[in-house]
C-alpha cells in the first residue's frame, strides 16, 4: 500500500469526512420526515 | 422448487465458484495471499467491505424485521458513517506506514506481545463462532422451508466456498464478493419489483407505503423514549444507533480483521481510504431499502391471506401437541381477522385516492384496531409454540421473506433468491475463514513455531489454515441448535460481547500516547470483559434491562479507564527508579 497525499474528487480529506457527516445528517433527517409522512 | 430454479442455483453456484478459481492466481507468499499484494482498487475495496458485512441473515432476517417490528432497525447502521471517518482518520494511516498483515501485529508494536496474542485470541473465539452462526443460519432456514437435510445444507453453505478461498486467498474473496454483490442487488431489485406488482390492481407503491406506515412499519426513527424516560432495553433507536452502533462498527471495522483484512488490500491509502467513506455512504440507504422490502411484503400481505405463523416446521410440532385445538380456533380467528383487514385495507385506498379525510381516519382506525388483534393472536401462537407442552422455536422473523418468496414469486426468480442467501453468506464467510487464517498464521503460527520456514511453504500452510477454519465453522453450525431470537441479533450479540474490549485495547493503542505499559492494558482488557460478561449475565437474567448494543461502548470505556488506572502500577514495576 502506497502512501500518497493526492486526495481524490474534494481538495482535502477533512472535506470528504464532513461531507459523509452532512451525508448521515441529510439522511436522519429525511427518514424522519418519512416517517412522520407515513405513520 | 421447479426444475428451472434448481438449474438457476445450480449454475450460479458453480459460475462463482468457476469465477473464483479462474481469480485466484496471485504470488505464492503471504503478501499475495492474504493482501492480494496490496494491489486492489477502491470499488472492489467497497464490495469487499459491503459483502463482509452483509451475510445472508442481512437478506432474510432484515425483511422479516420490518415485516413484525417495523423499519427502526436501520438506526442500528447510524453509528457506521461516523466510524468510517474515524478509521480513516486514526487506523488506516497506521496500519499503512507499518505495512502490518492483521490488525493486532501493530498491539505488539504498540505494547507488547501478550497484549496481540489476548486480542487476536479473542478475535478468534468470538469470529468462529459468530461464522459458525452465519453457517447455521441460512442452512436452518433453508433445511425448514425446502425439506433439505440440515447436515448437508450446512455443509454445502459452509464448504463449496473453501475450494476457492483455500486456492486465491484474498484476491479470489474480493472477486467473488464484486461478483456475488451484482447478482444479489439484482436478486432483491426483482423482488422488490415482483412485491410491489403483485399489489390489487389500482393499488401502487406509494399506497403500499401509506397502509405499512399507519399500521406502525415505517417507523424508520425512534427515539427510545417513553412517558418514563429514556428505555435502555430498547434495543433499535436514534441514540443506541448512533452512540452504540458507532461503537460497534468502529470495532467491526478497525479491530476485527475479516474487515481490516479487507481495506489491506487496497493500493493505496487513498483507495482505503474511499472506500470505506463511501461504504459509510451507501450502507444505511442500503438498508433501508432492504428493510423497505419487508414493510412491502407486509403490505402484500393486508391483501392475500398471511399464515399465523411462518415457519410450518413449528406448525407442524403444535399440531402433534396437546395445544393442537387451541391453535386450531386461534388460526380460524386470525383467518377471519384476515379476510376483515382485507376489505378494510381496499377501502383505505380508496378513501386516499378519493382524498375522503373523514373515511380515512375511520378506517385507519379499524385496521389499526383489526391488526392489533392480528398480532395478539400471533404473540398467543408463538407463546404456545415456546411452551413446554411443544417446546419449539417461537420466532418466525428468519423465515417470512422467504416464506413469501416461495409462496408467490414465480419459478427462476425462486431459485434466484435461494442462490443469492448462498452468495451472501459465502461472501461474509470467505473473507471470515480467510482473516481467520491469517491471523492464526501470522500472529500465532509465526511467532510461536520454532521451525523457520520458507515464504512457499507459509503459502502452502497458511491454505491449510484456511481449510482447518473452514471446517471448524461447518463443525460449528453442526453444533448451533435453536439460538432463538432473530439469527442477525444472535451474531450481533456475540460480537457485542468482545468488540468492545477489542476496540478499547485500539482506542488506548491510538489516542493515549501516555499508556505504555502493555501489562497495564493486559489487564485492562482481561478486566473489562468481565465487566461486559457480568453485564450480559445481568441483563440475560433479566436483573438489568440493557440492549446488547451498550455492551460495546462498556466495553471499550472500561479498557480505557482500567488502563488509566493500572498504568502508574505498572510503570513503576517496568521501569523501576
Amino acid at each position: 500500500m502506497q502512501e500518497d497525499s493526492k486526495v481524490p474528487l474534494f481538495k482535502k480529506w477533512s472535506h470528504w469526512y464532513f461531507f459523509v457527516i452532512g451525508m448521515l445528517v441529510l439522511l436522519i433527517a429525511l427518514f424522519y420526515l418519512f416517517t412522520k409522512q407515513f405513520s | 422448487m421447479t426444475t428451472v430454479d434448481w438449474l438457476v442455483l445450480v449454475l450460479t453456484l458453480l459460475g462463482i465458484i468457476s469465477y473464483g478459481l479462474y481469480k485466484s492466481r496471485t504470488t505464492h507468499n503471504l503478501e499475495g495471499y492474504f493482501l492480494s499484494n496490496r494491489s486492489m482498487p477502491w470499488g472492489l475495496i467497497l464490495l469487499s467491505i459491503i459483502g463482509t458485512q452483509a451475510s445472508a441473515i442481512t437478506f432474510i432476517s432484515a425483511p422479516g424485521q420490518a415485516y413484525t417490528d417495523g423499519m427502526r432497525f436501520v438506526q442500528y447502521y447510524f453509528g457506521l458513517p461516523l466510524a468510517m471517518v474515524v478509521i480513516c482518520i486514526a487506523f488506516v494511516p497506521i496500519f499503512n506506514r507499518l505495512k502490518v498483515y492483521t490488525a493486532y501485529e501493530y498491539l505488539e508494536n504498540r505494547f507488547d506481545g501478550k497484549t496481540r496474542t489476548l486480542t487476536s485470541f479473542l478475535f478468534l473465539l468470538q469470529r468462529g463462532l459468530s461464522t459458525g452462526i452465519s453457517v447455521f443460519a441460512p442452512s436452518i432456514i433453508l433445511s425448514s422451508l425446502l425439506g433439505w437435510n440440515i447436515y448437508w445444507t450446512n455443509i454445502l453453505m459452509g464448504g463449496l466456498l473453501i475450494i476457492y478461498t483455500m486456492s486465491g486467498g484474498a484476491r479470489a474473496v474480493a472477486y467473488t464478493q464484486q461478483l456475488q454483490m451484482v447478482i444479489i442487488f439484482a436478486g432483491m431489485f426483482l423482488a422488490t419489483y415482483m412485491v410491489v406488482r403483485m399489489l390489487p390492481e389500482g393499488v401502487g407503491f406509494m399506497d403500499a407505503l401509506h397502509i405499512s406506515g399507519k399500521l406502525g412499519k415505517l417507523n424508520v426513527i425512534t427515539t427510545g423514549v417513553t412517558k418514563n424516560g429514556f428505555n435502555w432495553s430498547d434495543q433499535y433507536n436514534l441514540w443506541s444507533g448512533i452512540i452504540g452502533g458507532f461503537f460497534l462498527a468502529l470495532s467491526y471495522f478497525g479491530a476485527d480483521q475479516s474487515q481490516v483484512g479487507r481495506y489491506l488490500t487496497a493500493k493505496s491509502v487513498a483507495e482505503s481510504r474511499v472506500g470505506l467513506l463511501m461504504n459509510g455512504l451507501v450502507k444505511v440507504p442500503m438498508q433501508f431499502l432492504i428493510l423497505l422490502i419487508g414493510a412491502l411484503v407486509f403490505t402484500f400481505y393486508q391483501f392475500n391471506s398471511a399464515p399465523v405463523f411462518f415457519n410450518d416446521t413449528q406448525i407442524a410440532r403444535i399440531e402433534q401437541s396437546p395445544l393442537r385445538d387451541s391453535f386450531h380456533v386461534a388460526e380460524k380467528a386470525f383467518e377471519k381477522i384476515g379476510q376483515q383487514k382485507k376489505e378494510s385495507v381496499t377501502a383505505f385506498s380508496q378513501a386516499l385516492h378519493a382524498g375522503d379525510e373523514v373515511q380515512l381516519a375511520a378506517v385507519t382506525d379499524e385496521l389499526r384496531f383489526l391488526q392489533k388483534g392480528a398480532d395478539s393472536l400471533r404473540t398467543k401462537v408463538k407463546n404456545w409454540i415456546n411452551s413446554s407442552q411443544v417446546g419449539g422455536d417461537g420466532n418466525d422473523t428468519n423465515y417470512i421473506f422467504l416464506r413469501f418468496v416461495l409462496d408467490y414469486l414465480p419459478p427462476g426468480l425462486v431459485g434466484l433468491l435461494i442462490a443469492i442467501i448462498f452468495l451472501a453468506s459465502w461472501g461474509s464467510i470467505a473473507a471470515a475463514i480467510n482473516s481467520l487464517a491469517s491471523c492464526s498464521m501470522i500472529d500465532f503460527h509465526r511467532r510461536f513455531s520454532r521451525k523457520q520456514i520458507e515464504p512457499q511453504q507459509e503459502y502452502a500452510l497458511s491454505k491449510w489454515y484456511t481449510l482447518g477454519w473452514g471446517v471448524f465453522c461447518i463443525v460449528v453450525a453442526m453444533f448451533t441448535y435453536n439460538i432463538g431470537n432473530s439469527l442477525i441479533e444472535a451474531v450481533n450479540v456475540l460480537g457485542s460481547l468482545f468488540y468492545g474490549v477489542i476496540l478499547g485495547v485500539f482506542l488506548v493503542a491510538f489516542f493515549l500516547k501516555n499508556i505504555k505499559s502493555g501489562t497495564a492494558v493486559f489487564w485492562a482488557a482481561a478486566l473489562a470483559e468481565l465487566i461486559v460478561l457480568t453485564f450480559f449475565a445481568l441483563s440475560k437474567y433479566k436483573v438489568l434491562s440493557l440492549g446488547f448494543l451498550w455492551l460495546n461502548p462498556i466495553g471499550a470505556i472500561s479498557v480505557i479507564l482500567f488502563a488509566l488506572l493500572l498504568q502508574p502500577l505498572f510503570s513503576k514495576k517496568e521501569n523501576p527508579v
